[in-house]
């Protein structure tokens, strides 16, 4: 969920280093898989938790050989190439970020990953074919996109009948009045300084928007406690990896990511904000 | 304090720009938001504080109702653009 683009010093600026550099960065903050973690005893390590969060999006999507799955929002292709790997799916992965491509399509080489290729799309009007995917794997990028209405309905109409779309995502849980959004306007520029212009929608947007769009939901879970303790591993690694981190970002963007963790932390606690996934099925035809 | 138009249109368009928002049309119609400027919530309540800290009043916490497009920003500050 990183806002990944930032920070870096402009005169000496290529784009593939840069976000290398930046992505390895982001790296030390949030764990090498660069998103939240489902914690069962909330003191496990880091990894184990954001290894479980991969396992339930690979358990929602049923992966099995030679599935075509795209993955909406790869970022530098992390979890593209491991789905390739371990289960012998072929997997395009789209991103609006050219150095993302550039880097997953590296990362995809130096694995001899084939069957994970990149390219440069928008999640919410991809131009690809109807029907041309078995599974769609969007993994903490829906709240990137503005239209993620838009983007539930690409995501419908690539799949093949019975393919499966599964989707994790931090959530709001309630409507924020307007006066509330003034009053802890610094909070919220903080949240966007550090993760980019996010937008959250409930679990049940997601779930309507998948029914609307001819899919059945047929699962949903709230992982809202059990993503909770992300936020002390967070702080943890950020007061490990300071020097570091600063060095790459740059400080004002370390100071953002650290508040950041204090506020959604409290988002989290007061019922605001959470974390949840969907997987829903493309009905196969109807025989008459 | 109260503005003049100049001074409304420049702290609009300041804050328009850092927003990275469009301001190639700031006719008194057009829309604050979606299909417009579109600006979010955010945005919006970014665009209040500018307003309350320049001017010392904003109509976004101040006006009768929520501005929908900036003819109603305009009207709060009881301001108009020149007539072309």
């Amino acid at each position: 969920m990183s806002n990944t683009g930032s920070a870096g010093d402009p005169d000496d600026y290529r784009p593939a280093e840069h976000y290398d550099r930046v992505t390895d960065a982001w790296r030390l903050l949030l764990g090498d898989e660069l998103h939240y973690g489902v914690f069962e005893t909330g003191n496990e390590p880091l990894a184990t938790a954001t290894a479980a969060l991969t396992s339930r999006m690979i358990d929602g999507a049923q992966l099995q050989p030679d599935l075509d799955v795209l993955d909406v929002g790869c970022g530098t292709g992390a979890p593209a190439c491991r789905l390739a790997a371990e289960f012998g799916v072929r997997v395009l992965g789209i991103t609006t970020s050219e150095a993302g491509v550039a880097t997953a399509t590296e990362r995809a080489a130096s694995m001899r990953l084939p069957d994970a290729r990149f390219e440069v799309r928008d999640g919410m009007a991809n131009g690809l074919p109807d029907e041309s995917f078995d599974r769609v794997w969007v993994l903490e990028s829906a709240h990137l996109m503005r239209e993620r209405d838009d983007l539930v309905s690409e995501c419908a109409r690539v799949l093949r009948p019975g393919g499966r779309l599964v989707l994790c995502d931090l959530l709001r849980h309630r409507d924020i009045p307007f006066a509330e959004v003034r009053a802890r306007n610094r909070d919220f520029v903080t949240l966007r300084a550090a993760f980019g212009d996010a937008h959250f929608e409930p679990l049940a947007y997601y779930a309507e928007a998948a029914e609307r769009h001819g899919l059945t939901v047929e699962r949903r879970d709230d992982l809202t406690t059990a993503t909770l303790p992300t936020f002390d591993s967070w702080r943890t690694n950020a007061a490990e990896h300071r020097r570091t981190t600063i060095d790459a970002l740059g400080v004002e963007s370390y100071d953002a990511f650290v508040s950041s963790c204090d506020i959604l932390e409290g988002f989290w606690r007061d019922g605001t904000f959470g974390y949840g996934l969907i997987a829903a099925v493309k009905p196969t035809a109807q025989v008459a | 304090m109260s503005p003049t138009y100049t001074d409304l249109e420049s702290a609009i368009v300041a804050f328009l720009v850092r927003a990275k928002k469009p301001t190639d049309d700031l006719s008194p119609e057009r829309s604050l938001y979606s299909g417009g400027l579109g600006l979010d919530s955010l945005e919006a309540a970014e665009l209040s504080v500018i307003l309350e800290d320049t001017f010392g009043t904003d109509p976004f916490s101040e006006g009768e109702s929520m501005p929908q497009v900036l003819g109603d920003i305009f009207a709060f500050y009881g301001v108009a653009p020149a007539a072309a």
